[in-house]
């Protein structure tokens, strides 16, 4: 069994699981707020069962709440055995919620890109990005207003030209008169071409 | 003779050559970046190479794709952050390497893997094609739904840490797969009755959310932390390496071959499924799965190019897509006014053997755009992570945004990146997540496809699967796969072998 | 090569208004209802470049899938109605409302063009116990709810076809095996999980060839040019006369409210584009029946084809809603 293999590789540095092959939990102890999640995944579960429920109810072997019914139905078991089992272990008094789950700085940056989609249809895509990247990289970096802002503009600029002029994914354009500008410019192309 | 001939076609041609190594080098960056995808890449050619001739168009396309395959892998190593769904597996061990700073031996190893798993499956298209498509179409619903189960299990594989909280996050990803309008009856499922739910939950924005975001999310724990400093000067694989795994690869090629032959399964399952394949032949890896071991690098990459090969051959054969890319280019030889279908390979052999010469020419060129320009991505690695962290999050959300021109799906991306971060403090893995998105449909469709035909009747389904052969291989597997990863298993195991297997 | 064709459109050009004479002046989305690679998408990738040289602008085209259809049937109808936003779709819309599917559909659009319309194929495995119409509804009549027919949900062509033939024939006990599409369903065909496909002739017409699939009728009034030795569906039994011609087709459409001039302009482009020797070929291949077709006269083709198939589907019981909800009228018998 996985869970007891004596050879998994956790930081040592409070276990922040940096792979996705080496998940932070700990085997022995809880870590703070553990108990909660796992409360929570189980009242999700419950509500997805009952709304799988909902689509079709008992009615064939074939409708289409037959599979999310299963699914959700071992959900609800799995989150009742991992919250029993989270339940016995002993707390570890090692970690705080604060510095080792959410950090302040975790959460300046869940509220930054919250703002990011809040903003990102009204705004548009460049100017939503480039005050992101800014105040990211600013906050993150530490370092003058000049180089924050030309590492930020330049990398924009990079992505915006992939995304936008060689793969055509239109991103809300915002205040920003997206189209008309590209316009412009290859007017200007096919002017001098022809 | 005449198919040799057919083959050189492009090697005569420098204009197609270049073609092949200019979408192959562009492949690589695409399949690197999440979100943009090969699918995507390919469907964008269709206008833009819309006035061409056949071949020039198919050369591009051609090179795109298989390096497209291969360029996830990049990412998936040095960020753990996988660019494309084929590439999952490679992280699980890939990433380990690249903080032991192993990156360049990691990304040496999936090149050349990449490489020879590439040609098993040219070589099988080339030589079986007719044979191997025969045998695809023989799947009815309830071989395609084993199959899902059988990839359903491997959570256990998967889940390293806790199998329960993997079994959680595979139902919950099987889940999320239900969500929207049901594909088939169009009822609303998971959708309480909010309309922005209806268009369900795009895997990609799942995929990028739990691997892009919640990384980057990680990653701020340490943002003072200098980045691991990458070994670059050995790269190439030495020989003893290459032998050594050359058993495992050809398996793990196989079925690679073989899952993206079946359509509607690709390089995403294929891998996967080679990945658990190689955990549970390697019986001493250097090291355990999960920390780095080679193997668990071999897998996932040899199948994933395999399945390039497998998806062309019922796409050849019969005019059946593959997989997604394939379905695309179905499309781009129509617009060329070329029929796909059956008769295709009979009218028209010479496109079929012009295919196989591209699709060498474009896996050598991955070769060697593989084993080059590392240095450059090593560079991003290194980059200080003040700068690296937003950088991925901005590419993430552009990412998941382009997967369908829909804002909704980075809502979801961002909701459940920062689900992702939670399940990672907590030791709820990822992969199976996604494993149970990717295998949802195939489950739930197959399942009800089955179960209609032998109306509704459980008797008469099981009655199908004993009196198949293919179905029962595939039940005995499912009963075989699961019944190892049980307790009872290990202690009979334990017993009979003086106690030595524990 | 842009310049001469605007010197062809010239005397066009002369009748458009000043303010709008620069539309397009940046380039217009198109959103494809449909995935990559599907019918709707390599019609609308094929027609759009010659329309965007008549236009002198540029069309980048989206596939926006899901909620079959909806999802980018309603973006459209948001978007502001000046011309750059086009709706490339099929004929889907016309039954969101009878199915529950959505609350808007063509009548909230322009048409600029209808393209083009497939023909229906009943298709079968060769395996199967019949040869053509005839005999599988005798093979069904003895073998009740045994031979399994492909569907795609409800609204989709099988669905349609199989309301035609249960309310021609009084009946139809079969088992229908739901595909997301006709692709994986012909393929499960060939196969044999599923015994009898109602399909697009386009999607069916080399397997056919190949004679890995067999043509039990072609669901027109008269014989496919492309399949000429296929028996119509008419000449099996005359009492489908009334629902055919009938088909799937293909429109470019921008929401109501969008200006005149504007619209000219498209419906002019399109139709140009649409007249191109590459494009008509690629159509005739794929067994598709040209109708370029713009105006009132796709207006009442609309019409025409919402009021059929939503009171077949009626009939047939499929329905959420009874078209007369939304002032879908029955069609004069």
């Amino acid at each position: 069994m996985p869970a007891t293999d004596p050879d998994i590789y956790i930081d040592p540095e409070h276990h922040d699981g940096t792979s996705d092959a080496t998940p932070g939990g700990e085997q022995t102890q809880r870590r703070p707020g553990e108990l909660v999640f796992a409360a929570i995944m189980l009242i999700a579960s419950l509500a997805l069962l009952w709304s799988a429920y909902g689509i079709a109810g008992f009615d064939a072997l074939s409708s289409p709440g037959a599979i999310p019914m299963a699914t959700t139905l071992a959900m609800v078991i799995t989150a009742g055995i991992i919250l029993f089992k989270t339940a016995k272990l002993p707390l570890d008094h090692s970690e705080t919620v604060v510095r080792d789950i959410l950090p302040p700085v975790v959460l300046v940056f869940a509220g930054l890109l919250i703002a990011y989609g809040i903003l990102l249809r009204p705004l548009g895509f460049l100017p939503t990005s480039a005050l992101f990247l800014i105040a990211a990289i600013k906050l993150l970096a530490r370092r003058g207003w000049g180089w924050t802002i030309g590492v930020s503009l330049g990398s924009l600029i990079t992505i915006w030209l992939i995304f936008r002029i060689v793969f055509s994914v239109l991103m809300p354009s915002g205040v920003v008169p997206e189209a008309e500008f590209i316009q412009f410019f290859r007017n200007m192309i096919n002017g001098g071409a022809g | 003779m005449q198919a040799f001939l057919d083959i050189m076609t492009i090697f005569t041609q420098p204009q197609l050559l270049l073609l092949v190594g200019l979408g192959t080098f562009a492949g690589v960056y695409v399949g690197a970046i999440p979100g943009l995808s090969v699918t995507m890449a390919v469907s964008i050619l269709i206008s833009f190479t819309f006035s061409w001739d056949v071949y020039p168009a198919l050369s591009l396309m051609i090179g795109i794709y298989m390096g497209g395959v291969y360029g996830g892998s990049r990412t998936a190593i040095l960020l753990n952050i996988p660019g494309a769904p084929s590439a999952i597996a490679t992280a699980l061990d890939g990433y380990p390497l690249a903080q032991r700073g192993e990156a360049g031996t990691a990304i040496g190893v999936t090149t050349v893997m990449s490489f020879i798993g590439g040609f098993i499956g040219i070589g099988v298209l080339a030589l079986a094609a007719p044979f191997v498509s025969d045998f695809a179409l023989t799947f009815q619903p309830r071989d395609y739904m084993l199959l899902a189960v059988l990839g359903i299990l491997l959570v256990g594989s998967l889940s390293q840490g806790s199998l329960v909280k993997g079994i959680f996050a595979g139902a919950l990803g099987i889940a999320i797969g239900a969500v929207g309008r049901d594909p088939l009856t169009f009822d609303e499922r998971f959708t309480f009755g909010l309309p922005i739910m209806e268009n369900g939950i795009s895997f990609i924005a799942v995929m990028i959310g739990m691997f892009g975001v919640s990384e980057a999310l990680l990653q701020l724990h340490h943002v003072n932390k200098d980045a691991v400093r990458q070994k670059i000067d050995k790269i190439v694989p030495s020989f003893a390496t290459v032998k050594k795994h050359l058993p495992l690869s050809l398996q793990t090629s196989s079925i690679g071959v073989l899952i993206g032959a079946l359509p509607g399964t690709g390089g995403d399952i294929a891998a996967l499924m080679a990945y658990d394949h190689a955990k549970r032949v390697t019986k001493n890896p250097e090291r355990p799965f999960g920390t780095g071991a080679i193997e668990g690098l071999v897998a996932p990459e040899t199948a994933n190019n395999a399945a390039v090969g497998g998806a062309f051959i019922p796409m050849m054969t019969l005019g059946i897509p593959g997989d997604a890319v394939t379905a695309i280019m179905i499309g781009a030889l129509f617009i060329h006014g070329l029929n796909p279908g059956p008769m295709l390979m009979i009218e028209q052999p010479h496109m079929f053997w012009f295919i196989v010469g591209a699709l060498i020419t474009a896996n050598f060129f991955m070769l060697i755009f593989g084993l080059t320009g590392i240095r450059l991505f090593t560079k991003i690695v290194e980059m200080p992570r003040s700068v690296l962290i937003p950088l991925i999050m901005l590419l993430s959300i552009v990412g998941a945004y382009a997967v369908n021109n829909a804002i909704t799906d980075v809502y979801w991306m961002l909701g459940f990146g920062l689900f992702g971060y939670f399940m990672r403090h907590y030791g709820y893995p990822l992969g199976p997540v996604i494993l149970g998105v990717i295998l949802s449909r195939l489950l739930d469709d197959n399942w009800r496809r089955a179960i209609i035909s032998e109306r509704e009747d459980l008797g008469l389904f099981f009655q199908g699967i004993l009196t198949s052969p293919l179905s029962l291989v595939l039940f005995i597997a499912v009963i075989l796969i699961f019944v190892s990863q049980t307790p009872i298993w290990h202690k009979g195991k334990a017993r009979l072998l003086g106690g030595k297997a524990a | 090569m842009k310049r001469m064709v605007f010197g062809a459109l010239g005397a066009l050009a002369l009748s458009v208004t000043a303010a709008v004479a620069e539309y397009p002046e940046k380039e217009i989305q198109g959103i494809i209802q449909w995935g990559a690679g599907g019918s709707t998408d390599t019609v609308m990738r094929s027609v759009t470049p010659h329309a965007e040289d008549v236009l002198g602008g540029k069309v980048v085209l989206q596939n926006i899938t899901g909620g079959v259809g909806a999802i980018a049937l309603n973006q459209v109808a948001g978007a502001k109605a000046d011309g750059y936003t086009l709706l490339m779709g099929a004929e889907n819309p016309l039954l969101y409302k009878v199915l529950g599917l959505g609350k808007k559909d063509y009548s909230d659009f322009i048409p600029i063009n209808v393209l083009a319309r497939g023909t229906a194929i009943l298709v079968a495995s060769p395996d199967a116990p019949f040869d053509d119409y005839a005999g599988m509804m005798e093979h069904i009549k003895a073998n009740p709810g045994a031979v399994r027919f492909g569907s795609t949900g409800p609204g989709g062509l099988p669905s349609v076809i199989t309301a035609m033939i249960e309310s021609v024939e009084g009946g139809l006990d079969v088992i229908k095996v739901p595909y997301d599409g006709d692709g994986p369903a012909l393929t499960a065909l060939q196969g044999g999980a599923i015994d009898v496909m109602p399909a697009v002739l386009g999607a069916s017409i080399e397997f056919i060839r190949a004679g890995s699939m067999k043509p039990l009728a072609v669901f027109d009034t008269e014989a496919n040019k492309n399949l000429p030795d296929a028996p119509t569906i008419t000449s099996f039994n005359a009492g489908y006369e009334a629902h055919l011609p009938w088909g799937p087709f293909f429109g470019v459409f921008v929401p109501n409210g969008t200006p005149d001039d504007v619209v000219a302009k498209l419906t002019e482009a399109y139709k140009v584009g649409a007249e191109n020797a590459d494009f008509i070929e690629l159509m005739d291949g794929r067994g598709f029946t040209m109708m370029n077709i713009s105006g009132a006269e796709a207006q009442d083709f609309l019409t025409n084809w919402q009021q059929g198939t939503a009171w077949l589907l009626q009939d047939a019981g499929l329905t959420k809603a009874s078209p007369e909800e939304f002032g879908i009228a029955r069609p004069a018998e």
